[in-house]
């Protein structure tokens, strides 16, 4: 187990790092906002986090903190400019923030490093400290999953006309979901700097917006199971597939597009459909009901865990 | 009392509403008719905040709510039954009665949900139940449970008999009775007429954005001529 874990220690990292920037674009999915400005504070965070370490010698902690903070106070400003857009045309504005940040990588000079990137990141990030942030991070998230944030959240989503006229303000929560994003992808790209001490184009890249979308479509987008899923199978599975050699990427697009086909709520959601049919198999049927018959006992009409399974 | 005054609503060029005034009395019911696109639903929806009226007032007892956001409206008393219930079919309907608690005090929401139980007991019945397996009816009565969920001082109801059975449209007709017994000023917007005149104490005819005929449900049933002008001669059918 160690002799394994010691020698894909990069891989795992990289696991970590994958939830981040997944839950980065899968949180403001999941409250309706069609965002992905996460790989764009991916490359804030990134950039901020190597200037701070190279530049003010500053420790793990506090370059997470303020690189997420960077990152979340642009989501902030980007949000309030285009909150009001909806859908694809959301998606496409924040396609060109996420290109701007590239721009301004490779046109930063000394901040950045141009095409060269930035080097000797080295900080003291342990590997308990980046596992650690990563599960606070996730209990978070799950908090927002159960209860009546949830239910909320759903609304929001799903008829934001009617989450208002029942006093949810749908704008606070849009805007929180640029927030939220914007420091989930700002910490995601300040620990990738930390965990291979350089920063460089790649971490701007358009390819991170194909990356963390096949992520959480393939993993499930309403859950973060569905982004941790996500992010396990697609930075592993390059290493499987090396075993089929120039295949490779044919292999890899053809998950993609199964999974886009068969798995309409991912992974998880298969998990999630799997399951119900299981606890169906072994529930009393439901029996309609006559018109002179009194009260129906409760427990006979449908189970409370199928909302959790959304 | 609520008391919506000379309101004028429009979107882009064209103006939906053109002045109309209305009053609801609490315990009241103030039904509201007319033809498709006459400006009855934009009314409520600028009512409650979910478009901003162009010119006008709309008050609630001493505060006034004009232009207010959606969510403030909700805080300050009114409470909107969106036009098709738009209930959320996975959840149960006790989790659809709960989104609507967001702006009720902690102590009172007991309270409120017992009142609900006592004017809709099919809810309660059927509680833990998926709301999507409920009848249209009873989504229309989890729509209005929702809405009183937030312990308003007046509803707004959007062609609550749409689509509905006729005998289940009696069922509805008489719950919305039974909020305004409980003290809610209830306005009401409807193209069936015979859905709310038994119940309505006063009654407002609108067209192309104005009002065209007010009165009580006597009346308007015999001026039948006026209604048959705006809605056709099946309006009246039964009547």
């Amino acid at each position: 187990m160690s002799a394994f874990y010691a020698s894909n220690l990069v891989l795992v990292q990289a696991t970590l790092v994958a939830i981040l920037l997944a839950l980065s674009i899968q949180v403001p999915l999941r409250l309706g906002v069609f965002s992905l400005a996460g790989v764009g504070s991916y490359g804030i965070g990134a950039y901020v986090s190597a200037n701070l370490v190279l530049r003010e010698e500053m420790g793990a902690v506090p370059t997470m903190l303020v690189s997420g903070l960077v990152a979340a106070a642009v989501g902030l400003v980007l949000g309030v400019v285009i909150y009001r857009l909806a859908g694809l045309y959301l998606a496409m504005a924040t396609i060109a923030f996420d290109l701007t940040v590239g721009v301004v990588a490779l046109n930063g000079g000394e901040w950045t490093g141009g095409p060269v990137g930035l080097f000797g990141v080295f900080a003291d990030l342990t590997m308990g400290l980046l596992f650690g942030t990563v599960v606070l991070v996730l209990v978070l998230v799950h908090l927002t999953e159960v209860g009546r944030l949830a239910r909320r959240i759903t609304t929001v989503r799903e008829d934001p006309e009617l989450a208002a006229s029942m006093g949810v303000n749908v704008r606070a929560y849009r805007l929180t979901a640029f927030v939220v994003s914007g420091f989930l992808g700002g910490l995601a790209g300040c620990l990738n700097t930390l965990t291979r001490s350089a920063v460089g184009l790649q971490d701007v890249s358009f390819h991170l917006v194909v990356v963390a979308l096949t992520t959480i479509i393939v993993g499930g987008a309403l859950s973060w199971r569905g982004a941790v899923i996500g992010a396990v199978l697609f930075t592993w599975l390059p290493s499987v597939l090396e075993v089929v050699g120039e295949w490779q990427e044919f292999v890899y697009g053809l998950i993609v597009v199964l999974a886009a086909i068969f798995l309409p709520t991912g992974l998880y959601g298969l998990w999630c459909s799997a399951r119900r049919r299981v606890v169906e198999r072994f529930r009393p049927p439901v029996r309609p009901r006559r018109p002179d018959e009194p009260d129906v006992p409760a427990a006979t009409v449908a189970p409370e865990h199928e909302v959790a399974a959304r | 009392m609520l008391q919506i005054s000379d309101l004028h609503v429009s979107y882009g060029h064209v103006e939906a509403v053109a002045g109309i005034d209305l009053e609801v009395r609490p315990g009241q019911v103030s039904l509201v008719l007319g033809p498709n696109g006459a400006g009855k639903s934009t009314t409520l929806n600028a009512v409650a905040g979910v478009v901003r009226p162009a010119r006008g007032s709309v008050r609630v007892g001493d505060l006034d709510t004009t232009g207010l956001p959606a969510h403030r409206v909700v805080g300050a008393g009114v409470a909107l039954v969106p036009e098709g219930r738009r209930v959320f079919a996975p959840m149960t309907v006790e989790e659809n009665l709960r989104l609507g608690g967001h702006t009720t005090a902690p102590g009172r929401a007991r309270e409120v949900l017992e009142r609900i139980w006592e004017i809709f007991p099919v809810l309660h019945e059927r509680r833990r139940g998926a709301a999507g397996l409920l009848s249209g009816g009873e989504q229309q009565m989890l729509a209005f449970g929702r809405a009183l969920v937030s312990d308003p001082a007046f509803v707004l109801l959007d062609e609550p008999s749409m689509g509905l059975a006729p005998a289940m449209v009696d069922v509805v007709v008489e719950k919305v009775g039974l909020m305004a017994e409980s003290g809610i000023g209830v306005l009401m917007v409807e193209q069936n007429a015979e859905a709310g005149l038994g119940i309505a104490s006063d009654v407002t005819v609108v067209n192309r954005g104005q009002v065209a005929f007010r009165g009580t449900s006597a009346e308007v049933r015999a001026d039948a001529s006026v209604l048959r002008a705006f809605l056709g001669e099946s309006a009246l059918a039964e009547g």
